[in-house]
């Protein structure tokens, strides 16, 4: 029994040796294979590439001013970007990344995909089990469809008859049909799962640097000679790369060379997290100037409303407006008012309707007919309380009629088409065209100087105030328009913005002028000052 | 023969034009209905002489081309389209022009209109370069090269809102395919995301409101090709930078043409171009010696 | 069909032509035809991107609606309320919100753009120097110099405050001169604009239409 133990154990001594010796054999093999090929290489390839520098400086901070979810990673070049060795093609930025952070992405992949194929089922069974009939009788094709199959050893013809092409598709939909209520059990908890899978992140990435749970991950590239990256992502935890906030991330960056297997690694910076700001700082110059602005038109309308005059010098086109009002009185022709082409919220649009009460009280006193032709549904609709507030105004509520104010269409060209034809048809004794105008004013403005009438214009779009000079007796430009309405109207927050904007104008005056004179004389100061008027955020 | 004629027929209007000006100096003022005679034979005749001028490049055009040749293949690019078909005679050529080149430089297209019409156009735009022989030999795939996001009303609230998010605004391309699953837009989130954008504009929404929302919000670069119209508005934001590059009108378009080497019809149009301005200064002349005239005549018989 | 289409095209096309000679019966049925079809395809555009693509598919059939979006149609419906004469006073409610919003958007817009950044890029070296030789460059100098003269002239021009008389009233008219010049090549630009559309008609009506080009 003792010899057979011992013989049993010297068997097992020599299969360990065995082992081993093959082992040892298959190691040294493989290392001179690789000596080998080690050698080879240099004789008539490609010289390798020396390992690049490292990056140096490397500092990851949140990026300011910001809605949060994303981090600035800045680097000083190395040594061998554009100089050196002029081997560095790119800087790969890594992140260190936990494994779970694949789980998080997987179940958000999983949670979109889930539920558009729950919609497709939905929508798609009824129709399939409605339409099966219908497509399977009196379709005497199918019987007769044959199929060649071609084996290795003979050919096989195979028939489609209809009973196998319903059972089939009978099969296909009973199954969706069976599987789409615990499609619809299972898939509200996704989301669930994704967010509790959120919540454990942050843990996750506390254990830095521990290799059994993460690695470092790439989260995009800069080319060389680029000494920034942003590492940013949308605000929605359903987007790619989500970036969460308020977690502690790591990056290093790696030198890249033609050769992907030569890259240097930097030092590791962090941890680092990322936030959002309420307020972004780099706005603080519109901020002051909004809040200068929005004081002096204040203090103006306070002014006004306390009955201080206010001087606005007079403007050639609006004395004209009551002048024409008489003169299409007298000839017994209709005024024609348009509103242009802007939307309500145009400060154009809005500065017209004030001129356009004007207008109407005019009309009403004087009992001439008024025609407004209007582009767009909601301009028409202010437009209509706008004349009828005018002829109560006037005293002559009954004069109001709601076609006074109509309109026309929401296209260009078909409107000034339309427009074009009432002018011809109707020649007014006056045409105001007051508001946006675009590239309908010439036609516009031509066709009423063809009908004879006389023609007052006023619009804030520059390319189109040529056209009104030519073809029409008066124009206002650009600002000039909201000056009327601020004249005509004597309101005093019309007039108070008026003069608040004049004086914002004579700040900015200044402002340039200051500046021209300390950039010529002292450029230093000058750049500074430069420097406070321009705000990209 | 066609050609022959035409430039005949041109010698001919040129020298009536000439009668004209004598007849205006002698008191016999130009009916507006010959002016429109005028104007139609200056723009159909050339057009039958099947000619194109020699065209120098302006520095804007050189400018804009610099911006796009930095690009490199691969590079996603906005196009907003944001015009409908009766400015197509000028930004139509331009965007072809353009999608040509962005084709054969394997450059990325997402397009988009805050014109309903303007996706229409870049559709016609796209149909256009494809028949262009490389680029369908690139066999270019709906989706992965290009996509068209199509229309989104909302005029400037649109490109503020796509600051943060573009699918909010677009959640399924003109197909319906939804934004998430269209591969090229697997990386695109806004517009940190996008390498370049460029815009042909005819009016509002357009360009302004790219470079006053999109530019001087979230920082990105932009050219923009504009009607003629509108390009003079421009000029201060191209010589402050917020616009990197501008193309002006259809010499503006034919300019493009050139540079990318992508003859088109704005070349072609660009003599019946020159002969409608010809036509146009030398009415203007007319035009203002019959109103010195009439006014000298004025002041003769007021005692 | 595509030859029916350009047959239709082109005779639209003479028919508004032929307002040049005078107004005239096929004019105005082509201008009718005209009003009639753009309403139409605005109302559908309006409907299909507005209320269907945006609204209905963003708040009633998305996957996650979009509750928000039913504040916007509520408020889009309050528009309706000016069709009962009572209650059209709250039809102001809507109209509000869009010129706050619309303002408020604005504000900043204009701020930075159109007066901030470009009062930032008129101060500016008045002498212009070659970057290669440093000599002046006199091209350059005097297009910065007209720029300068030209923003700081027309601000003045545009000062409602006080009467243009003195040396304010001379500046304000070299401001004149300076927006007049402006529309001056702000029409020329325009009157190409017109004639490229001019032109595209022309080429759709003997390319297209009547194939003599090419």
């Amino acid at each position: 029994m003792r010899s057979y133990l011992e013989k049993m154990k010297a068997s097992r001594v020599l299969l360990l040796v065995l082992v081993c010796s093959l082992l040892l054999v298959s190691f040294s093999t493989s290392l001179l294979a690789q000596t080998d090929s080690d050698t080879d290489t240099p004789a008539d390839s490609i010289p390798a590439i020396a390992a690049p520098a490292q990056v140096t400086d490397l500092k990851a901070f949140d990026t300011d001013n910001d809605h949060g979810h994303s981090i600035t990673i800045e680097w000083t070049l190395s040594a061998d970007d554009g100089a050196g060795a002029k081997s560095v093609i790119s800087y790969e930025i890594m992140r260190w990344e936990p494994f779970v952070r694949d789980s998080v992405m997987a179940a958000r992949d999983s949670l979109g995909w889930v539920q558009a194929r729950i919609n497709k089922f939905e929508k798609e069974i009824p129709l399939a089990e409605e339409s099966l009939d219908e497509v399977l009788t009196g379709q005497p094709f199918l019987d007769s469809l044959s199929f060649l199959v071609a084996y290795d050893e003979k050919d096989t013809s195979f028939v489609l008859t209809s009973e196998y092409v319903d059972k089939t598709l009978r099969d296909t939909i009973a199954a969706m049909k069976r599987d789409l209520p615990v499609l619809k059990v299972r898939a509200p908890l996704l989301p669930a799962r994704f967010d509790s899978l959120l919540i454990l992140l942050p843990k996750e990435y506390g254990k830095y640097p521990d290799a059994t749970i993460g690695r470092f991950d790439s989260v995009g590239t800069a080319v060389s000679g680029v000494t920034s990256h942003e590492n940013s992502s949308a605000v929605d935890s359903r987007s790619p790369g989500f970036i969460p906030d308020f977690i502690d991330y790591y990056y290093r960056i790696d030198v890249q060379t033609s050769d992907p297997n030569i890259r240097t690694t930097s030092e590791i910076v962090g941890p680092v997290q990322s936030s959002g700001q309420w307020f972004n700082s780099g706005l603080v110059p519109v901020l002051i100037a909004i809040l200068v602005f929005t004081i002096l038109t204040m203090i103006f309308v306070q002014l006004a409303k306390k009955g201080m005059d206010l001087y606005v010098r007079p403007l050639a086109g609006i004395e004209a407006v009551d002048e024409a009002i008489g003169r299409a009185t007298e000839m017994g022709r209709p005024i024609l008012y348009v509103l242009g082409l802007g939307s309500a919220a145009d400060i154009a649009t809005i500065a017209s309707f004030t001129i356009l009460g004007r207008v109407a009280k005019k009309v009403a006193e004087y009992q001439t007919e008024l025609n407004v032709p209007c582009y767009d549904p909601i301009v028409m609709a202010v437009a209509q309380e706008v004349v009828k507030s005018a002829f109560i105004d006037a005293g002559r509520p009954e004069a109001y009629k709601d076609d006074i104010v109509h309109f026309i269409t929401n296209s260009q060209f078909a409107y000034v088409g339309a427009v074009n034809g009432i002018i011809m048809r109707d020649l007014p004794a006056t045409n105001v065209y007051m508001g946006k105008f675009f590239a309908e004013s010439l036609i516009l403005a031509e066709t009423g100087a063809v009908a004879g009438s006389i023609q007052i214009a006023g619009t804030d779009e520059i390319p189109q105030i040529p056209f009104f000079f030519v073809a029409c007796d008066y124009t206002l430009i650009g600002e000039e328009l909201f000056a009327a309405s601020a004249y005509l109207g004597r309101e005093p927050e019309l007039l108070g913005s008026l003069k608040a904007q004049d004086y914002a104008k004579a700040v900015l005056l200044a402002s340039a002028i200051i500046g021209i004179l300390l950039i010529n004389i002292f450029p230093e100061y000058g750049e500074t000052f430069k420097s406070w008027f321009e705000v990209i955020d | 023969m066609l050609s022959t004629i035409a430039m005949v027929l041109s010698a001919i209007v040129g020298l009536s034009l000439i009668y004209l000006l004598i007849r205006t100096i002698q008191g016999h003022p130009v009916e507006r209905r010959i002016v429109f005679i005028y104007i139609g034979l200056a723009v159909v005749l050339p057009l039958l002489m099947n000619k194109t001028l020699p065209l120098p490049i302006t520095k804007d055009v050189i400018k804009l081309y610099d911006q796009l040749e930095k690009l490199q293949p691969g590079s996603k690019v906005l196009c907003a389209f944001d015009y409908d078909p009766p400015s197509a005679p000028e930004l139509q050529p331009m965007a072809v022009a353009f999608l040509k080149y962005a084709f054969k430089k394997d450059l990325k297209i997402i397009i988009m209109g805050l014109w309903p019409q303007g996706p229409q156009q870049a559709q016609q735009a796209i149909e256009e370069a494809m028949l262009d022989p490389i680029i369908a030999g690139k066999n270019l795939v709906q989706g992965e090269d290009w996509v068209n996001l199509g229309f989104q009303s909302g005029n400037e609230f649109v490109i503020q809102s796509m600051g943060t998010e573009f699918k909010r605004m677009f959640p399924k391309d003109n197909r319906h395919i939804a934004y998430g699953d269209i591969p090229l837009l697997q990386d695109v989130v806004n517009f940190s995301n996008v390498d370049f954008v460029i815009n042909f504009s005819a009016g509002k929404p357009g360009t302004t409101e790219w470079v006053q929302f999109g530019v001087d919000r979230f920082g990105f670069d932009m050219v923009a090709g504009n009607t003629a119209v509108q390009a003079p508005m421009m000029y201060p934001y191209l010589r402050t930078g917020q616009l990197k590059g501008l193309l002006g009108g259809m010499t503006g378009a034919a300019e493009f043409e050139k540079i990318l080497d992508e003859k088109g019809k704005a070349s072609t149009f660009l003599l019946a171009q020159t002969f409608a301005h010809a036509t146009v200064i030398i009415f203007i002349i007319i035009g203002n010696l019959a109103y010195f005239s009439s006014r000298k005549k004025k002041m003769a018989g007021t005692p | 069909m595509e030859t029916v289409s350009i047959w239709i095209a082109a005779i639209l096309t003479l028919g508004i032509f032929s307002f040049l000679y005078k107004d005239n019966p096929l004019y105005k049925a082509c201008e009718a035809l005209f009003v009639g079809v753009s309403a139409a395809y605005w109302a559908i555009v309006f409907y299909f991107d507005n209320i269907y693509k945006k609204f209905y598919e963003g708040a009633v059939t998305a996957e996650e609606p979009d509750y928000f979006l039913w504040i916007g149609a509520i408020l889009g419906l309050l528009f309706l309320t000016r069709l009962i004469p009572n209650i059209g006073w709250v039809s102001r409610w809507p109209m509000a919100l869009i010129v706050g919003a619309t303002a408020g958007l604005w504000m900043v817009g204009y701020f930075v753009s159109n007066a901030m950044n470009q009062i930032g890029n008129t101060i500016s070296n008045i002498i212009v120097r070659d970057a290669a030789t440093g000599f002046i460059a006199w091209g350059e100098t005097f297009g910065t110099l007209v720029i300068l003269v030209g923003v700081l002239s027309g601000l003045v021009y545009f000062f409602f405050s006080k009467e243009h008389k003195g040396v304010f009233g001379a500046t304000a008219k070299v401001g004149t001169w300076f927006l007049m010049v402006t529309f001056g090549a702000s029409f020329g630009y325009t009157v190409m604009s017109r004639m490229s559309l001019l032109i595209g008609r022309v080429d759709f009506l003997l390319g297209d239409w009547l194939h003599i080009l090419r």
